[in-house]
C-alpha cells in the first residue's frame, strides 16, 4: 500500500567514498543507497522497501562526470545524471545506443534527477540505459572495504532487482569500452505512451566490415527477469552479410530465445510477436539502413 | 452587439501565473492553528467482504492519536455522493429510483478502498502509524466485476431495494417499455436494406485531475461546521452535508479552495463526509484529510464502463430508418450516478441524428469495482465510440462518404434536441464538417488511403457530436450573482461558480467588463459561500453559459440603477439615457452628462448640506443582482477529424493529426476554447487508445496510479488544429455555446473510425492497444 508519508529512516551523508563504504559496512544490510531517488523514493512511498538508513551521495566529490577518454572509453560517475549523456557530444557520436536510450528515457524532469548508475543498480529488466550498456559492454566499478573490484556488465545482474554488488559496496563508476571505427550501435524501445517504462527494449552493438558482421552484442529487456543477451541470435549473425533474409532468421531466433511474461505493460504473446520485429529494426538503425 | 473590448479576445487565464509559481492555495496547503490530521482507513485487501471484527484499541493507544472512529461512532445516516437529489424534484428522484446507499465508515466493504474507520492524530505520520495498527477480521464475499456476473440470479444482493443488483433502468412509469425514443423500431427495422449491429465495450477511465482530493473541516466554537473543499458544486454539497449530519444549512459553511482540475471528479461529495465526521468528533480543532493518488483512485468515482449494443437499419441510400440501442453500464459499488449517466448516454444519440425511429434502453448494475460517477462528457464519449463507429460501418458497406452522410442526417435548428422537448436553437455542424474536412484534406486522403501496402497504414476518420450548455431542462438550472459597485467604480462580483482551472473566472470577468464597460483589472470575483447566492456548480458545460448569463443580468441591473439615478439628477427620462465610456449621457443632449464614478461615489459618500438639506447625489451603494434561470441550453455541435498511422508489424497506433471544428456560437475567449478542445482530446485519445483502470480476479485494482495507468502526455499529442465556428446562437447571451464537456467526445469516434479506415477492421473494445490491434491483424491475416 502506498502512502503520502515517507517511512522513518536515518539519512547518512558521507563526505568521502571510504566513509560511505564504512557506513555501508557498519549498518550492513540496513542501508539503501540514494542516488537520484527516482526509484528509491518511490519505493519508500509505496513501502516496497523500508530501509533503516538512506545513504545519499551528495557529499561525495568527483562522481559527477561523464568522460570520454580516448583509447580507453567512456567513464560514467555514480552521480552522473541521465541528462548528462545527452549533453555530451562524445556519447552521441561514439555510443549512439546509450545516447538513444537517454533520449527516450522518461521526461526532462526525471532525466535531470535520475542517474545512469541508479538505472544499472536498480537491476530492472526494463532499464533503458542498462539495456544499451549491456549491448555496448562494460564494467561496473565497485568500492568495498577490501578496495575496488570490477564486475563485467554481463555478470552484473543476477536476478530480478538483484545485482552482484555486496551490501558493503558502493558502485562508483561505469566503464564502457572504446568503440572502433567499424563499431555501430543503436537502441529502440516500445512503450504504451512516451513517458513510460519499456514493454520491450533492445540494443545492439556490431562490428561491421563491408556489410559483414564481425562481432555483435544484442541485449533485450522485459523478456525475462533480467536484461538478457541474445547469444544464439548473435551467433547467427557473426561472419554473415546482413541481408533481409538473414534479418528474418534473426527475428525468428530472437522469438525463441526470450522468456517474456504477462504484466501490466504488455503480454507474453505480444512481446514474442514483436521481439523479432524490433530486433530487425534496431540492426537496420545501427547500420544506417533506414 | 457593439464592438467588444474583452469578449472575443484570447486573454490569458488570470490565475495562470499564481498557479505556475506555486502561490495558489489548495486545500492541502491550508494550515490552521491547532490543526489535527485525519486518516481514512480503507480496506486494501478485499473488494467485497464483511467486517467481522474491527479492533481499534492498539491504534487508539499510539501516542499522538486523539480519536479513533469506527462505523458506530459517526452518523448512521446513509448518503449518496451524487447530487441529483438536490437538482431534481423529489418525485422524479423517486421515479428514477435514486437511493442513498453509502456510509461514512462501513462494515460491508463493497469495493477495494471502501472506508472502514478513521483516525485523528497530531500529525499525518502518527495517523499513518496508527492506521497500521488497526486490526480487522474480514469474511470475504463473492466478487463481481461486470454486470454479467452481478446480475446472475444466485449472485449476492448488494441492496434489497435493487433486486438482481440492477441499480437502475429507465423507469416504466416515465418510459413505457423501459425505453425512450420515437417510432416503431421493430417495424422500421424490417424496412431496412442493411442492418449493422455490434456490441462495443468501454473501459473504466479516471478523471486524473491534477490535485488529489484533500479537505480541512472545522467544527468551530459557534457550532458551525466549516469545510474547506475544492468541490465543483459547493451550493449542492452544503445541503447534502446538512442532511447527512442533521444540521441546519445555516450551520454548514463551505469554503471553496483553488481547484486543481475537476473533470467531474469533484462533482457532488467526495471525502467531505468522512472529513466532516472527523471534525465533528473533535469540536474546536480543525482536521485535515489528504489522499494519495492511489487512494483517490480506488475510492473516488470514474467514468462508467460498460457494454454498448447498437443496431442500425438503413436504406440503400443511407436513410437511417431505425436505431435500436441498449447500453448496460457498470455502476461500481454504489449508486451515485447510476441513473444520470444511463439516462443521458442515450440522449447524446437521440439528439444527434434524424433516425426514422429509435429505441434506447439504458440500465446500470452494481459490481465490486470502485463507484462510477461523473466524468466530463457524462456518457457522451462512450456513446460516441459506439454510435460513430456503427454509422461508419453502414457508410462503408453502402459506399457512402461518412462526411456526406453526417451532413445529410444530423439534426439541426428546430429539431428536437438532446433532451426531447427543447428544439435546437442553432446548429453550425455543416460548417464544422466542411471546414474540418478541408483542413485535414479529407477527400484526397480518404481516396489515397483506400488501397495501401507496406508496414505503415494510414487512415482518416470523422466523428461528430452534440452536447449541452447547462443542465436545463433535465436538472434545476440556476445561478445567482451580485455585482457591487465600489465608490471608485471598481467592481466585486459575488457568486459561487467554481473555476476548475478551465478559466471560468477569467471569462466571467471578460463578460462583466464588457457589459459594464469597466476595465477587467478593476473587477474582482469573490467566491464566498456565505455571501454568494445559489448555483448548481461547475458542471454540465454551464459556467460560461449560465454563470455568464447571470453576470450579464446582474451587470444590466447595475446599469439600470445607474440610469435611474442619472435620470433623477439630470432630469432626463431614463429612455433617453445611455451609458458610454463610463458616462451616463442623454442621447438628445450631450451636455446632459454624469460620470458613472460620480454616481457611484456620491451613492457611498452621500453628504447632506446642513444649510440646504440637499445631498450631493442619490444615496446608496449600487449593487446589481440576478437570480438567473436560463431559458435554453443552446447546444454546441462539433466535427472532429483524426488521422492515424498504424504500424502493422507492431500494432502501434500513432495519431498524426486532429482537426476539431467546434460550433461555439461565439468564443468569449478563443484561447480558452482551444485549450478546452485540446485538453478534452487528450482525455479522448487516452480513452480510445491507452487508458483503462483494470482489476485482478479478486477485484483489486492493478493500476491505481500513473505508473501503469497511461494517459497521453504532451509528447504523445498529435498535430492539432482547432477551428472555432462562430455562428451566434440566437437565444444565448453573446451568442455563446459551451465547449468544456464537448472536448473529450468526438475525438473518440473520429480516431476509432480512422483506425478502421486504415485497416478495414472495427475495434469494438477500447482502449485499442497495440496488443489488440496486432491480434486483430493476425486474425484477419493483414499482418
Ligand atoms: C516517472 C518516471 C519515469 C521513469 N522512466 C524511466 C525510463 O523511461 N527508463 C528507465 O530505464 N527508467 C525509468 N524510470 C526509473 C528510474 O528513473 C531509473 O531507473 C533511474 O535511472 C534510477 O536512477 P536514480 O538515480 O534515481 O536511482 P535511485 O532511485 O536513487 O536508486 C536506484 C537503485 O540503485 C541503487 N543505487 C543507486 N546508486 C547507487 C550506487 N552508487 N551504489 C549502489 N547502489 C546504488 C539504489 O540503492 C536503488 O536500489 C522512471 C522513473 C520514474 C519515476
Amino acid at each position: 500500500m502506498s502512502s503520502r508519508v515517507l517511512p522513518q529512516f536515518d539519512l547518512l551523508t558521507p563526505q568521502s567514498i571510504p566513509e560511505a563504504v564504512a557506513m555501508l559496512a557498519q549498518h550492513q544490510g540496513q542501508v539503501s543507497v540514494l542516488a537520484g531517488g527516482t526509484d528509491m523514493l518511490v519505493w519508500n512511498y509505496i513501502r516496497k522497501v523500508k530501509p533503516a538508513y538512506l545513504l545519499r551521495l551528495s557529499g561525495l566529490d568527483d562522481l559527477d562526470n561523464v568522460n570520454y577518454i580516448p583509447g580507453e572509453g567512456l567513464r560514467i560517475g555514480a552521480k552522473a545524471k541521465v541528462v548528462q549523456l545527452l549533453d555530451n557530444p562524445d556519447v552521441a557520436e561514439k555510443f549512439p545506443a546509450l545516447f538513444q536510450a537517454a533520449e527516450t528515457f522518461a521526461t526532462p524532469q526525471i532525466r535531470n534527477m535520475a542517474t545512469v548508475m541508479g538505472n544499472v543498480l536498480r537491476g530492472s529488466p526494463a532499464g533503458d540505459c542498462s539495456c544499451a550498456i549491456l549491448a555496448l559492454g562494460g564494467q561496473v566499478v565497485l568500492q568495498g572495504p577490501e578496495g575496488e573490484r570490477l564486475v563485467d556488465i554481463d555478470d552484473f545482474w543476477v536476478a530480478y532487482g538483484v545485482t552482484e554488488r555486496k551490501d558493503d559496496e558502493l558502485a562508483v563508476e561505469l566503464r564502457i569500452p572504446e568503440p572502433t571505427s567499424t563499431t555501430r550501435s543503436a537502441f529502440i524501445r516500445m512503450t504504451r505512451v512516451h513517458e513510460d517504462l519499456a514493454k520491450l527494449n533492445v540494443a545492439v552493438c556490431l562490428e561491421i566490415n563491408q556489410n559483414t558482421c564481425q562481432q555483435v552484442r544484442i541485449s533485450m529487456g522485459c523478456v525475462g527477469p533480467i536484461l538478457v543477451r541474445l547469444k544464439q541470435t548473435e551467433k547467427m549473425l557473426v561472419g554473415k552479410q546482413i541481408s533481409d533474409g538473414l534479418l528474418q532468421q534473426l527475428a525468428a531466433s530472437a522469438q525463441e530465445e526470450i522468456a517474456p511474461i504477462d504484466d501490466q505493460r504488455s503480454t507474453e504473446e505480444y512481446r514474442r510477436q514483436v521481439a523479432g520485429v524490433i530486433l530487425k529494426r534496431v540492426i537496420e538503425k545501427a547500420i544506417g539502413a533506414h | 452587439m457593439s464592438e467588444k473590448t474583452y469578449v472575443g479576445k484570447s486573454i490569458p487565464k488570470l490565475d495562470a501565473r499564481e498557479k505556475a509559481c506555486g502561490q495558489a492555495v489548495y486545500a492541502a496547503d491550508i494550515q490552521l492553528p491547532g490543526m489535527l490530521y485525519g486518516k481514512i482507513v480503507r480496506c486494501w485487501d478485499h473488494a467485497h467482504a464483511k467486517v467481522l471484527k474491527l479492533d481499534l484499541s492498539a491504534a487508539a493507544k499510539v501516542p499522538g492519536v486523539i480519536k479513533v472512529l469506527g462505523p458506530e461512532d459517526v452518523t448512521q445516516k446513509r448518503y449518496n455522493t451524487g447530487v441529483l437529489d438536490v437538482m431534481v424534484p423529489e418525485e422524479v428522484g423517486q421515479l428514477l429510483g435514486d437511493i442513498e446507499d453509502q456510509r461514512i465508515f462501513t462494515d460491508h466493504v463493497r469495493h477495494q478502498g471502501d472506508a472502514i474507520c478513521g483516525i485523528i492524530a497530531e500529525s499525518e505520520e502518527i495517523a499513518e502509524i496508527a492506521a497500521g495498527k488497526v486490526k480487522v477480521l474480514y469474511e470475504p464475499l463473492p466478487v463481481y466485476l461486470s454486470a454479467e456476473e452481478s446480475s446472475r440470479p444466485d449472485a449476492f444482493q448488494f441492496d434489497e431495494r435493487k433486486p438482481g443488483n440492477r441499480a437502475f433502468q429507465l423507469p416504466e412509469q416515465m418510459f413505457p417499455g423501459n425505453a425512450y425514443g420515437w417510432g416503431d423500431v421493430d417495424v422500421e427495422m424490417a424496412k431496412a436494406d442493411l442492418i449493422v449491429e455490434e456490441t462495443f465495450y468501454l473501459p473504466k477511465v479516471k478523471q486524473c485531475q491534477m490535485e488529489p482530493h484533500a479537505y480541512v473541516a472545522h467544527y468551530d466554537q459557534t457550532g458551525r461546521l466549516n469545510c474547506w473543499t475544492s468541490t465543483q458544486m459547493p451550493k449542492c454539497v452544503q445541503p447534502k452535508l446538512a442532511r447527512l449530519f442533521e444540521m441546519p444549512i445555516s450551520r454548514i459553511n463551505l469554503v471553496s479552495t483553488t481547484i486543481g482540475g475537476g473533470f467531474g471528479a469533484r462533482l457532488g461529495m467526495v471525502f467531505e463526509p468522512e472529513t466532516c465526521a472527523m471534525a465533528l468528533a473533535v469540536p474546536g480543532r480543525p482536521v485535515k484529510v489528504q489522499s494519495s493518488r492511489e487512494e483517490d483512485w480506488v475510492a473516488s468515482e470514474s467514468r462508467h464502463p460498460g457494454k454498448y449494443w447498437v443496431k442500425l437499419g438503413v436504406r440503400k441510400d443511407g436513410t437511417p430508418v431505425a436505431m435500436d440501442a441498449h447500453f448496460t453500464t457498470n455502476a461500481g459499488a454504489y449508486f451515485t450516478h447510476a441513473s444520470g449517466v444511463a439516462f443521458t448516454a442515450g440522449s447524446w444519440m437521440t439528439g444527434l441524428y434524424k433516425f426514422g425511429s429509435i429505441r434506447y434502453k439504458g440500465d446500470t448494475y452494481y459490481t465490486n469495482q470502485a463507484p462510477s460517477g461523473a466524468f466530463r462528457g457524462y456518457g457522451n464519449p462512450q456513446t460516441n465510440f459506439a454510435l460513430e463507429q456503427i454509422v461508419d460501418r453502414a457508410c462503408s458497406e453502402l459506399n457512402i462518404d461518412p462526411v456526406e452522410w453526417r451532413k445529410k442526417w444530423h439534426k439541426g435548428v428546430g429539431d428536437d434536441g438532446w433532451c426531447m422537448g427543447v428544439p435546437y436553437s442553432s446548429c453550425a455542424l455543416d460548417e464544422c464538417l466542411e471546414r474540418g474536412a478541408e483542413a485535414i484534406g479529407w477527400e484526397e486522403k480518404r481516396a489515397r488511403y483506400a488501397s495501401q501496402s507496406g508496414t505503415k497504414r494510414r487512415g482518416v476518420g470523422v466523428g461528430v457530436m452534440t452536447h449541452t450548455s447547462g443542465a436545463m431542462p433535465m436538472l434545476l438550472e440556476h445561478t445567482t450573482c451580485t455585482v457591487k459597485m465600489n465608490e471608485d467604480t471598481s467592481v466585486v462580483i459575488t457568486l459561487s461558480c467554481s473555476d476548475l482551472g478551465q478559466g471560468a473566472h477569467t471569462v466571467l470577468k471578460q463578460i462583466a467588463a464588457d457589459t459594464l464597460c469597466i476595465p477587467m483589472d478593476e473587477i474582482h470575483i469573490h467566491v464566498n459561500m456565505d455571501s454568494a447566492g445559489f448555483d448548481i456548480g461547475s458542471h454540465a458545460s454551464r459556467t460560461t453559459y449560465v454563470g455568464g448569463g447571470a453576470v450579464i443580468k446582474a451587470c444590466e441591473d447595475v446599469k439600470r440603477q445607474l440610469i435611474e439615478r442619472a435620470s433623477i439628477r439630470l432630469g432626463v427620462p431614463e429612455q433617453a439615457l445611455e451609458i458610454k465610456d463610463q458616462q451616463v449621457v442623454s442621447r438628445n443632449d450631450p451636455e446632459k452628462i454624469l460620470s458613472v464614478k460620480d454616481i457611484c461615489r456620491s451613492g457611498v459618500y452621500n453628504f447632506t448640506n446642513p444649510e440646504t438639506g440637499e445631498t450631493n447625489g442619490v444615496p446608496g451603494q449600487i449593487q446589481g443582482y440576478a437570480s438567473h434561470f436560463p431559458a435554453h441550453n443552446s447546444p454546441p455541435f462539433g466535427a472532429c477529424f483524426s488521422e492515424v498511422e498504424i504500424d502493422i508489424e507492431t500494432g502501434e497506433v500513432k495519431v498524426l493529426e486532429l482537426v476539431i471544428a467546434h460550433d461555439i456560437g461565439r468564443a468569449i475567449n478563443p484561447m480558452a476554447v482551444e485549450g478546452q478542445l485540446e485538453g478534452g482530446a487528450q482525455q479522448a485519445l487516452g480513452m480510445v487508445l491507452t487508458e483503462e483502470t483494470s482489476y485482478d480476479k479478486v477485484g483489486l485494482c492493478r493500476n491505481n496510479g500513473f505508473t501503469d495507468y497511461k494517459m497521453f502526455g504532451a509528447a504523445d499529442m498529435p498535430k492539432f488544429t482547432t477551428i472555432l465556428v462562430e455562428q451566434p446562437d440566437p437565444v444565448a447571451p453573446f451568442g455563446m455555446k459551451s465547449v468544456g464537456e464537448a472536448g473529450p467526445v468526438n475525438p473518440v469516434g473520429a480516431t476509432a473510425n480512422a483506425i478502421s479506415h486504415a485497416l478495414g477492421i472495427t475495434f469494438t473494445e477500447a482502449p485499442i492497444t497495440p496488443e489488440r490491434v496486432l491480434q486483430a491483424l493476425q486474425d484477419q491475416k493483414v499482418a
